[in-house]
């Protein structure tokens, strides 16, 4: 479970490291892109809790996603309307969703836990 | 969860760890914030003024001094030296010349050819021949077959073969190409070729002179010889004009 997030902490060392910028005019793209990822990346997570997890879904979701945003954003930019806002609502509203059903699963396996902890200590 | 999916799962973090990095360097704000007023900002700006007026003098006054270099430099007698020596230089055909001018090709005559004669080479007579008749219509430099023509250029036949400079001539087809003083007089001898004599003449020796106008300036070797003057003195000052 600890290698995603080593993986997180050296990608971000990475990018750190090389010290690329990308310029103004494309950061827009960056930054729906990365929010495209986070939502894929707790996508994942709720699958994996659920047991519905698979790969192939996972992955193909997170290249499509990212080039979906990027390429609506590109379109918005073209045809003069803020179309990369549909990629941020959509997305967040998702991204908040996916987070509501991790915690709920976590916290119904914490206190199914603990249910089993003090069942046993009785 | 398997290795694999967990591969999968770490490769794509990184990749996300990396786009966020990206992204964050992208959207730092300066790291030191600009808490100037007003006053700052003007005796900055006064600051930054007078840098630019400096600077401005400083180029003002180099660039004086690059002119003053460039007269002293027209104006030396090294420079005039050295352009005569370059006039002179291209006059005794010591370098490349670039112009306007005329192609000529002598090549064999195809009917010739059918009936089962060898051309044969190219006489010294006529080439000396074509030579002076170019000089004759204002050519400034000539070189035949890529053998550049000069004053002391001698062309005669060595055990039958016709050499220039002692540089045997190529197999036909031979290029002459002539130089002129600009455009116009190119097209003065450019007419002037087209019924010249000395194209019968070589007809008779089964050669056919092709005159072509070259749209693009045309280029001449250099002599690539070392010239020998063995009986020419310079003139001295209080002799010259007496005989």
């Amino acid at each position: 479970m600890w290698l995603p997030v080593l993986g997180l902490i050296i990608g971000v060392i990475l990018g750190l490291m090389t010290d690329i910028k990308v310029p103004d005019e494309y950061s827009n793209y960056l930054s729906i892109a990365v929010l495209a990822a986070l939502d894929t990346l707790f996508g994942g997570i709720r699958a994996q809790l659920q047991n519905i997890y698979d790969e192939k879904v996972f992955v193909s979701g997170f290249f499509f996603n990212i080039l979906l945003a990027a390429s609506l954003a590109f379109l918005g930019v073209h045809l003069g309307v803020d179309l990369y806002l549909a990629a941020v609502f959509a997305f967040g509203v998702r991204l908040f969703q996916n987070i509501a059903v991790i915690r709920r699963i976590l916290i119904a396996k914490w206190s199914q836990n603990r249910e089993k902890t003090e069942k046993n200590d009785i | 969860m398997d290795s694999k999916k967990k591969f999968s799962f770490t490769f794509i973090t990184i990749v996300i760890g990396f786009m966020i990095a990206i992204q964050f360097q992208t959207v730092k704000e300066p790291a030191v914030r600009d808490t100037r007023d007003t006053w700052e900002l003007r005796a900055d700006i006064l600051k930054e003024k007078e840098l630019q007026l400096k600077l401005l003098r400083e180029i003002s006054s180099n660039e004086e001094k690059i002119a003053q270099y460039e007269t002293k430099r027209k104006q030396s007698k090294e420079r005039v030296l050295r352009e005569t020596l370059e006039e002179l230089k291209m006059e005794a055909g010591l370098s490349e010349v670039t112009g306007p001018g005329i192609i000529l090709t002598l090549e064999a005559v195809h009917e010739e050819l059918l009936l089962g004669k060898q051309p044969d080479s190219v006489s010294p007579d006529l080439l000396k021949r074509l030579v002076n008749e170019l000089n004759m219509y204002d050519a400034m430099h000539i070189s035949i077959g890529g053998r550049r023509i000069i004053n002391t250029t001698v062309i005669r036949d060595i055990n039958r073969e016709t050499m220039i400079d002692g540089y045997a001539l190529k197999s036909l087809p031979i290029e002459v190409k002539v130089i002129t003083e600009n455009v116009q007089s190119a097209e003065k001898l450019f007419n002037r070729m087209q019924v010249s004599k000395s194209a019968e003449e070589f007809f008779i020796d089964n050669l056919r002179v092709k005159v072509e106008k070259s749209g693009e300036p045309i280029t001449i070797p250099a002599y690539d010889e070392a010239l020998r003057i063995r009986y020419m003195e310079p003139v001295k000052p209080d002799e010259g004009g007496k005989s």
